[in-house]
């Protein structure tokens, strides 16, 4: 999951919550899963199905990924391991073959999606951080699927222009993951609308935002959420309406809404 | 599925038909805003008719049956069975999502609900793909199994019929079901209350069902003839994949 620079100074806030000081006056943050656990009626629900049918299926790579993860201080923006158990098994049902994604962080979803396209699977991957890339990348070279990812650093909206640019690209996509700056998701949309095939999936990640979607403006919540709630409130209507693709939300992680292109 | 709690010491389970904290968010937001706008007419119609049924409470909810088309749609499925259909609405759901020329064998031991939704799906001009069965699903499994031109000639099932019947159903469907094809079980998480102590109060039926479903969970997830995705939509829907 990438990062803007404004989301990248509003994340450490949110962990800041969940930091204690200890006695010598630093600070240790706890790992929190803020999305999923706070949707579901019981976190005990959660640990059980990923107890059930989560974990004893992840594959080694993956959970190594998990736990190097785990460590880092903005490890909230990390797509959870039911969310990657999804995705693989998304992967595999639509026979994907050549894919991309937008926002990686430490490499989670893109690990999911490198284990379940064939081997010669690509994947298209974009975020503004190497450095958090890097630090999963040794899992997924140990996983030997490291051949199958292209990353580029940077933002992806000029990548994605630039791959218009050549006809070759329309419609070539078979599936695109979107888990990055809420506050651009609507102009990705409009470029993947254009490089997606007909009848492939795009799977836009947060849309229930920590159930903020449905609170009035004037509840308390996070800063961070505050500040891009409108944005995703403003996706969903639009993907609602948008007779280009059928749509399907489901709440995995934080909300995923999963766009089939139609037109 | 009768809900608990009639005699207000045990808490109500399916009191509502989803797993979210939030009903709001449910309710208000995912179905208002992502769901019922795109819910064909006919679709609409039957689940009128149904939520007003005594047991309406076992009918699929909307925001499932649009994962069951999406499902369809996606991996292009063309012949699929459904077991349990009560008044129809998730197998109208399929019949709309299936091409032309796709079939649903959909089997139940009470014609009598299917035909208050057949007219809506004979309105909505889709009844030719459907192929009503009555009678015990077990049986009627077992007839197609007679056959070995059945034998992994299904893309795709749906299971939304007596839990404890759910693990027969799993060896009887991955034989009819290809390799690669899709099996989807309904209410595996039970209300959550897969999850909750052995003793917590609920009914007798509750307990009995929930301890079926915690048990199919298991199998199903040490089960290396498919992959497993365990999701919260709905009452739990468990998606398979076919593998061996």
């Amino acid at each position: 999951m990438a990062s803007t620079a404004t989301e990248a100074a509003a994340q450490p806030a949110a962990a800041a919550e969940q930091q204690q000081v200890n006695g010598n006056g630093e600070q240790k943050t706890r790992h929190s899963e803020v999305g999923h656990k706070s949707l579901l009626k019981s976190d005990d629900l959660y640990q059980y199905i990923l107890e059930t049918s989560v974990y004893p299926r992840e594959p080694e790579s993956m959970k190594e990924l998990r736990e190097v993860t785990a460590k880092h201080p903005w490890n909230l923006m990390t797509t959870s391991a039911d969310e990657g158990q999804f995705l693989n098994m998304l992967l595999k049902l639509i026979g994907a073959k050549k894919t991309m994604e937008i926002g990686v962080y430490t490499g989670y979803s893109l690990l999911a999606t490198a284990l379940a396209i064939p081997e010669d699977g690509t994947i298209l991957a974009m975020d503004i951080n190497r450095e958090n890339y890097e630090l999963g990348l040794p899992c997924i070279e140990k996983a030997g699927v490291a051949h199958k990812i292209d990353f580029r650093e940077g933002p992806a909206l000029p990548v994605l222009d630039q791959l218009l640019e050549d006809d070759a690209n329309h419609g070539s996509f078979d599936f695109v993951f979107v888990d990055a700056d809420k506050d651009n998701y609507l102009n990705y949309h409009e470029r993947l609308m254009k490089l997606v095939k007909m009848g492939g999936l795009i799977g836009y990640d947060n849309t229930l935002w920590n159930g903020s979607v449905v609170l009035p403006a004037d509840a308390p919540m996070r800063k961070y959420i505050r500040y891009y709630r409108d944005f995703v409130i403003e996706l969903n209507k639009a993907l609602a309406a948008d007779d280009r693709v059928e749509i399907c939300q489901l709440p995995v992680g934080d909300g995923v809404t999963l766009c089939r292109r139609v037109k | 599925m009768a809900t608990g709690g009639r005699d207000g010491s045990v808490p109500v389970v399916h009191s509502d038909k989803t797993l979210l904290r939030s009903r709001n968010l449910y309710k208000q937001y995912v179905l208002e805003t992502t769901v019922l706008p795109n819910e064909p007419e006919c679709m609409r119609e039957l689940r009128i008719l149904t939520d007003n049924h005594e047991k309406g409470i076992m009918a699929s909810p909307p925001d499932e049956a649009q994962l069951l088309q999406m499902l369809i749609k996606l991996t292009g499925a063309k012949t699929t069975i459904e077991v349990g259909v009560f008044t129809g609405y998730s197998l109208l759901a399929t019949a709309l999502a299936l091409p032309d020329d796709g079939k649903v064998i959909a089997i139940d031991t009470n014609p009598e609900y299917y035909e208050l939704g057949r007219p809506f799906i004979e309105k909505a001009g889709v009844a030719h793909k459907v192929d009503f069965r009555a009678g015990l699903a077990l049986q009627h499994l077992d007839e197609l199994l007679a056959d070995e031109a059945n034998h992994g000639a299904f893309d795709f099932a749906f299971v939304d019929a007596d839990k404890p019947s759910y693990v027969k159903y799993h060896e009887q469907l991955l034989r009819l079901v290809r390799v690669g094809g899709v099996l989807v079980y309904d209410n595996t998480l039970w209300d959550g209350t897969v999850a909750l102590p052995p003793d917590a109060p609920m009914s007798d039926m509750d307990r009995r069902i929930s301890a079926a479903v915690r048990e199919l969970n298991a199998r199903l997830a040490a089960d290396g003839r498919v992959e497993v995705c365990q999701l919260t939509i709905a009452d739990g829907v468990t998606i398979c994949r076919r593998v061996v």
